[in-house]
């Protein structure tokens, strides 16, 4: 693997929480031992990018679209009868029959905005910032399972070891700040099914990898000094390392040593930091309000917040996501439920980045793993009724912010809801839309790793969704 | 700088974007300049991937490469650049002609260019790639009499170490010298972690330092140490996690669910070979294919465990082949990795880019390892054995004393059995067991047993169908039973063949059909020999269902509902969402039976059809068939033997009959429950611990392997037959070629690779950087080694000295390249930063597990104790509590547990134990050949304020304050726990500082002495490879 060697990380000791501070340029130049990229690339982006930070709002356990975004009124035509086996084609289920009838929509459509973009009942206050952002109906996925396709998600490989959006993306522009973390993770449900590989820094280097912000305890891992420890011991404890630390330096020039100074410096800035970024006594009652958020208590909406203040404060790549979408049974329910937890909070983010100037720096995702299917779920033995299965032929996500056109929708499926007729976006696709935002060629952001120059795209063509892009 | 290194480093240069100009004064070398920039630039569209490749030329192949391309030119003409087409190509600014070309977005450097000329203009000569080559052992330079060079402090001056030899050789024609030996506990704390992994004490590294004062030209001390540290027992510790990191080892099975799995004496395996300095090649052949060795042992089957370390899905609704076939994918990578040094992962899509390997042979890897079941081994332990033969003396015991335990006497017994016969016999039916004529299965293979059982085995899906024909001639059958019992072969016991998300060992029968012409017999009515177990069942699946949105209280109702539906009459309702199921567990026996409405004939027009199908693959695994004629047909609890007792005119009985009966009887009458259960409870034969094995398959059911188009599960094309890559040697034509022959064929001496790729990865252990960079990768697309010849020398050696660990490291720890300081001059630090040419020892951070291992002996806790289940040491809840899917409670170990070697610490693979994970330890989810050594703020806030290097402080404090008194002796005690050499009074001075420091600020005892240790404990020199 392509460590970045002692000297050349003892020049760029200037390194960030997390992430080395190491633009483009200097890692085309790094790797360029073997590398496949274009050593004659000067440019710190292969070029101008749109925005500068991405806030992936990830619906884990993936939301239902047809509840939501995709309205089929044919389906409640049909509910109660099989689809015909030439829609159905080869599709493995996790659950389901392939021969389950169909399930119309639980909900009300209607439009909205100057674009008209068409959304169900339970998305109020996402039906204020339509005009705002790009609905995508027709992403596609090869994954029909959690924790598998939430991994391909955010590494582009179904199986764990390969590096995440977040890594790729921090590994390519370095980072923004000295005082946080460039990739963080915030979790605000029951559990992600893909786990750490979800933020993993696969093979780039393990500095790349997100830092997990946490609801109880410290936000970040040990950012607390221990008990009978005070403030001014914290203190003159890493002034001594330091000076120790320095001593040892002269004496065996290491450069490692070096950059080990500077962290225990970093590290007593993160102390005060991360205490900062949490502490929400400085948000006014409207926005608190707007998130609807109890700055006390942690939630979806608390997780928006902060990341906001996040963006604020340099970081470059924040997940937050929320589980408990996969509704097996009871869709309705389900979605209800969720809606109620994110629905605001998703578009106050958006709203709050917008009057603040910060919408057109900042990417803003918004998307499950999959889909769910047209047809219903029930079992006897699971008790399960009124449910839909896993989907991977046709999702909806939406995107905003950063090299985003707002007031638009893209993509469509049949009129079952079942397969894209219009305009698919792979996952890839999306990556190298992501991509695209930040100002990285896709194709040109690549890693040797065990003698293969890797992507976060993989090997097969994709593309940039122009039609989404500003 | 001399000719030789701008040379040496040639293609460092011309790759580095400074843009130094490369001197044209040598020919460049195939392999070591050449093919690296083909491999880079050409060989993607030139090389061996037919479909990838374009105008057909291919430039890998000297015939091919100086014949003409689809163009008709010649593409390289040897000696005369100018006439060869890739000249032209490469140098070419038409974007219609210039090669790479714009599409690929690649730039071919000017430097890579002129190498290629200088090349073709040198008469364009290839060589073989020299990691395919086998390594053959040079005459060492200079060993022997000759005097080390003057300018070395090499003490031992007469003899000339082989690997000092060869680095010096190379150091010369760079110019360089190399450095000074380290001081005597640098040294000491250097071979230290090295060896057993952690840092000596102070009395330890005194001890050594004092044994070395007389030494001059030898050095016995430092020879003894090495002896001493190679016969510890942490050897073996230290040395596994560099072997479990390969093996992606990990307590839990990964993916979503993460459950725990048992495989840890898998892990204790490999720390026992290594103590035992196990030859290399017999630990390949043991872990490859252990359950293949003639006889084998326990240990042998427990070796099979490697793997066996793949991650296994338990989400719901997977399809399980399809992770099978990514464990069988990863299992082919990962032994590329590890025993080839190549990347196969690649070529599990498509014909390698870059190295000689085709579509189709990586398939063939596959079928040499795909041919083994998966299941858990119990290991029987002489305790266990003995514990067996104990308890079936007391049964046979217990048993015999059961009809004088009737309360009231033998008269009362004869009584109550009476009464017990006249209520139980006219329950009683005579059934007689049909054996199936024909038996169809969609895929597990199903198997007749003499006692008419049908077992199955291999491999099953979410969707299984059994089909049976029979040839027999029965009139007026009444009745069929369905029996199903435990057998050792299945999972859990069976006896159903689940192995994963559902009830271990058990079966959902969905559907029944039992047909006549082809029509659906009526069933009257069914019944099930586990009614009463039926919660227990219901809960089962319950628990092992996902997460639902459902509301507690539709839990309830739903399984209420569930219960109803799970029993034998289930499976004739045509849902297939309910049927019934046995939980899966020893000594198992239980039954359905199904009255017919009307009596039928079996012939050949009667077949059964069972289908099994849930979200978990659900067949069932041992399993009987029998009819009865009878009228009154009932699932009846009692043995089946004793049924056909039971049915028997009481005149017909035996004595012998009768007392079989009695026994019956007495196991189940009201009054004997306490005896009898007693007598069950030690009926259960007692398991060893499970651990995860290969088990190869019987011939009469090989697994067939196919090649997948590219890649895909859903793409299977034609079968493949078990090979190696076509260039590598051939597997040996005497033998089958199977996993046995392949792992033997690893270490066989005429492998190129193993023995490299072996040496090259213990090389970098101690140099922190392998001769080969890539410890992974010695392909094309590798940077060639740094020291070849000391590469093959070693290799060769290795093997000579019977493939020993022990020996290898001594050779290597013994010679004074590992002993020299590590010093980075500033003309080192500018000439020669990586330490390539290694004129320094090596230093850089510890691994997380010897970083906290060092910590917890500095604080004199550190618990030695070896082997047994992963611990749990305190860290901090929210890790395993939050954000994953399969949550753990982090229930911390107590007692020495707490504070065991890291090596023991249980590995969660989504959830990994934080502070490894901050200190780039591997999460098991993938191979790993050599591990980033990041440096980060992270650590910093871990070592300052985890509650864990906290907690050692203190303990050391505790010590300290016990052990020394005044101040500068506790200083210095502090210092010398954490950095092993005694501190400078000028590192004394600071401490002292900081010590007045929060006095001043009221800090006392054992708090004050905390601050200091917790500082000892973050110094960069405590954390480093000195």
């Amino acid at each position: 693997m392509n460590t970045p060697n002692i000297t050349r990380r003892h020049f760029f000791h200037d390194c960030a929480v997390g992430t080395g501070k190491i633009a483009l340029a200097s890692l085309l130049a790094e790797s360029a031992y073997g590398a496949s990229r274009s050593p004659n690339m000067a440019a710190p982006t292969h070029f101008q990018p749109k925005a500068k930070a991405v806030i992936h709002m990830f619906m884990a356990g993936a939301p239902s679209q047809l509840e939501m975004f995709d309205h089929k009124p044919m389906l409640t035509k049909y509910e109660g009868k099989p689809l015909p086996p030439s829609i159905i084609g080869g599709q493995r289920y996790a659950f389901i029959r392939p021969d389950a009838a169909v399930l119309g929509p639980r909900f009300k459509f209607a439009k909205h905005g100057q674009c008209g973009a068409e959304l169900s009942e339970v998305l109020p206050h996402l039906a204020t910032i339509v005009d705002d952002i790009a609905i995508v109906k027709s992403c596609r996925t090869t994954q029909f399972n959690h924790a598998p396709a939430q991994i391909f998600m955010n590494t582009g490989f179904s199986q764990p070891g390969r590096p995440s959006m977040g890594s790729w993306i921090t590994y390519g522009l370095g980072a923004e700040t000295r005082d946080l973390p460039s990739f963080v993770v915030m979790s605000t449900g029951s559990g992600i099914s893909g786990g750490a590989a979800c933020w993993s820094s696969g093979f780039l280097p393990s500095v790349y990898s997100g830092t997990r912000f946490r609801n109880t305890g410290d936000p970040i891992l040990n950012v607390s000094t221990p008990q009978g420890i005070d403030s001014g011991t914290q203190k003159d404890t890493i002034d001594l390392i330091n000076a120790m630390n320095q001593r040892r330096l002269k004496l065996d020039g290491d450069g490692e040593t070096a950059t080990r100074i500077a962290n225990y410096e970093m590290a007593y800035r993160l102390q005060t930091s991360a205490p900062e970024l949490m502490d929400l006594t400085k948000e006014d009652e409207a926005t608190l309000k707007m998130y609807g958020c109890n700055p006390k208590e942690p939630s979806f909406a608390r997780a928006c917040l902060l990341a906001r203040r996040m963006v604020e404060r340099g970081v470059r790549f924040i997940n937050i996501y929320n589980e408990g979408w996969d509704a097996h049974s009871n869709v309705e329910g389900n979605v209800k439920s969720n809606c109620a937890k994110t629905d605001q909070a998703s578009a106050a983010l958006v709203k709050d980045l917008k009057q603040r100037g910060l919408l057109d720096s900042t990417l803003v995702v918004w998307g499950g793993e999959f889909g769910r299917t047209p047809m219903v779920e029930a079992s006897v033995a699971l008790g399960r009724s009124m449910g839909r299965d896993h989907h991977p032929q046709a999702f909806t996500m939406w995107l905003a912010g950063g090299g985003i056109k707002g007031g638009v929708t893209l993509g469509a499926t049949d009129e079952m809801g079942f397969n894209i007729i219009e305009d698919e976006v792979h996952v890839a696709d999306l990556h190298a839309t992501i991509l695209h935002c930040l100002g990285i060629d896709h194709d040109r952001l690549t890693f040797r790793a065990a003698g293969l120059d890797f992507r976060l795209v993989g090997v097969e063509p994709c593309h940039v969704v122009k039609e989404i892009l500003a | 700088m001399k000719p030789a290194f701008s040379f040496s480093i040639f293609l460092l240069l011309l790759t580095t974007p400074g843009g130094l100009t490369v001197r044209a004064a040598a020919a460049p070398d195939f392999n070591r300049d050449v093919r690296p920039v083909l491999a880079q630039y050409c060989f993607k569209c030139h090389g061996m991937d037919e479909h990838g490749r374009k105008g057909k030329l291919r430039l890998d192949q000297e015939e091919a490469a100086h014949g003409k391309g689809k163009s008709g030119e010649i593409a390289i003409v040897p000696g005369k650049p100018d006439e060869s087409e890739v000249i032209k190509r490469i140098f070419s600014t038409d974007e219609d002609d210039m090669m790479p070309p714009p599409s690929t977005k690649t730039t071919m450097p000017d430097a890579a260019k002129e190498v290629i000329k200088a090349w073709i203009a040198s008469g364009a000569k290839y060589q073989q790639h020299w990691a395919y080559v086998p390594p053959k052992q040079v005459a060492v330079p200079g060993s022997g009499a000759l005097e080390a060079p003057s300018a070395v402090e090499n003490r031992r001056s007469s003899v000339v170490h082989p690997i000092d030899a060869l680095v010096r050789e190379r150091l010369e024609k760079e110019g360089l010298k190399p450095s000074p030996e380290a001081d005597r506990y640098t040294l000491v704390r250097r071979v230290y972690v090295d060896l057993i992994g952690l840092p000596p004490t102070a009395a330890e590294a005194d001890a050594f330092v004092k044994a070395s004062d007389a030494y001059d030209k030898s050095d016995p001390a430092y020879e003894k140490l090495v002896d001493t540290l190679l016969s510890s027992k942490q050897y073996g510790e230290r040395w596994a996690r560099r072997w479990l990191d390969l093996a992606r080892y990990a307590d839990t099975n990964g993916f979503e669910k993460d459950r725990p799995r048992n495989i840890w004496p898998y892990r204790d395996w490999v720390v026992k070979a290594l103590n035992a300095d196990m030859p290399f090649d017999q630990f390949t052949i043991k872990q490859l294919a252990g359950d293949m060795l003639p006889h084998p042992t326990p240990d042998d089957l427990i070796a099979t465990g490697f793997h066996r370390n793949t991650m296994l899905n338990e989400e719901g609704g997977i399809d399980p082949n399809e992770y099978r076939f990514y464990a069988m994918v990863d299992r082919v990578a990962v032994t590329g990795t590890t025993w080839f040094g190549l990347t196969l992962n690649c070529v599990q899509c498509h014909t390698h880019k870059y190295d000689p390997i085709d579509h189709s042979e990586f398939y063939k890897l596959m079928a040499l390892l795909n041919n083994a079941d998966e299941p858990a081994y119990y290991i029987d332990t002489p305790d266990i054995i003995d514990q067996r033969a104990k308890k079936a003396a007391l049964v046979a015991k217990l048993e015999a004393d059961l009809p004088t335990k009737f309360p009231g006497g033998k008269e009362a017994m004869e009584k109550k059995f009476d009464e017990w016969l006249g209520s139980e016999s006219p329950k009683a039916s005579h059934w007689q067991v049909i054996k199936p004529a024909t038996m169809k299965s969609s895929m597990p293979h199903l198997e007749q047993q003499v006692d008419g059982y049908i077992l199955g085995s291999g491999d099953i899906t979410k969707s299984d169908t059994y089909d049976f024909t029979f040839d027999r001639s029965i009139k007026g059958v009444r009745a069929l039973k369905l029996e199903v019992a435990s057998h050792p072969s299945l999972p859990n016991d069976g006896p159903g063949l689940t192995y994963y998300e559902g009830p271990l060992g058990g079966f959902f029968l969905s559907e029944l059909h039992v047909l006549k012409n082809g029509e659906r017999v009526k069933i009257a009515d069914a019944d099930e020999t586990n009614s009463e177990e039926e919660d227990r069942i219901s809960d089962a699946a319950a628990g092992a269902k996902p997460k639902a949105a459902a509301a507690k209280a539709g839990k309830a109702a739903a399984k209420a509902k569930a219960r109803k539906q799970s029993n034998a009459s289930a499976t004739q309702d045509g849902e297939m969402s309910s049927g019934w199921q046995v939980l899966g567990g020893a000594g198992q026996h239980h039954a359905a039976v199904f009255v017919f409405e009307k009596p039928i004939d079996i012939d050949s027009t009667f077949a059964l059809k069972m289908q099994f199908e849930r979200h978990f693959a659900c067949p069932l695994g041992n399993f009987r068939l029998s009819v009865t004629t009878d009228d009154h047909a009932t699932a009846m609890r009692c043995p089946p033997e004793i049924e056909a007792l039971l049915a028997k005119p009481a005149g017909q009985l035996t004595g012998n009959d009768r007392a079989q009966m009695q026994r019956e009887f007495l196991m189940a009458a009201p009054e004997m429950k306490m005896h009898a259960d007693q007598i069950i409870a030690n009926r259960r034969d007692p398991r060893g611990q499970a651990t995860l094995v290969m088990r190869e398959r019987p011939a009469n059911n090989p697994r067939p392997t196919h090649r997948y188009h590219r890649g895909e599960y859903l793409s299977p094309k034609e079968e493949v037959s078990p090979a190696v890559p076509a260039f590598l040697p051939s597997l040996p034509g005497n033998a089958p070629a199977n996993r046995l022959t392949f792992a033997k064929w690893l270490v066989s001496p005429e492998n190129p690779l193993t023995a490299r790729v072996t040496v090259n990865r213990q090389w970098q252990a101690f140099f922190g950087r392998g001769l080969v960079k890539s410890l992974e990768d010695f392909g094309y697309q590798s940077q060639p080694p740094s020291h070849p010849e000391l590469l093959d020398w070693l290799a060769v050696e290795f093997m000579k000295q019977g493939w020993s660990m022990k020996k290898l490291h001594r050779l290597i720890v013994t010679s004074a390249t590992y002993k020299q300081s590590s010093r980075i001059t500033p003309e080192l630090a500018q000439r020669d930063p990586e330490n390539v040419l290694l004129a320094r020892g090596s230093r850089f951070r510890l691994d997380a597990e010897i970083i906290r291992d060092s910590a917890l002996k500095a604080a004199g806790v550190l618990s030695l104790k070896m082997g047994g289940p992963g611990v749990y040491p305190p860290q901090p809840a929210s890790v395993t509590s939050e954000g994953t899917y399969g949550k753990v409670d982090w229930k911390v170990s107590e007692g020495e547990d707490r504070y065991r070697r890291s090596l023991y610490t249980f590995t969660k693979r989504t959830a990994p134990f934080a502070m490894a994970t901050t200190f780039d330890a591997p999460t098991g989810e993938s191979c790993l050949a050599r591990r980033d050594v990041s440096n980060s703020p992270l650590q910093a806030l871990t070592l300052l304020n985890d509650q864990m290097f906290m907690e050692a402080a203190q303990q050391m404090a505790k010590k300290v304050i016990a052990e020394s008194q005044s101040d500068a002796d506790r200083l210095q005690n502090i210092f010398r726990r954490c950095a092993t050499r005694p501190a400078a009074a000028d590192e004394l001075a600071m401490l002292k500082t900081f010590l007045q420091k929060q006095r001043d600020k009221k800090l006392e005892g054992e708090a004050l002495w905390t601050a200091v240790c917790r500082a000892a404990l973050n110094l960069d020199e405590t954390v480093t490879h000195p």
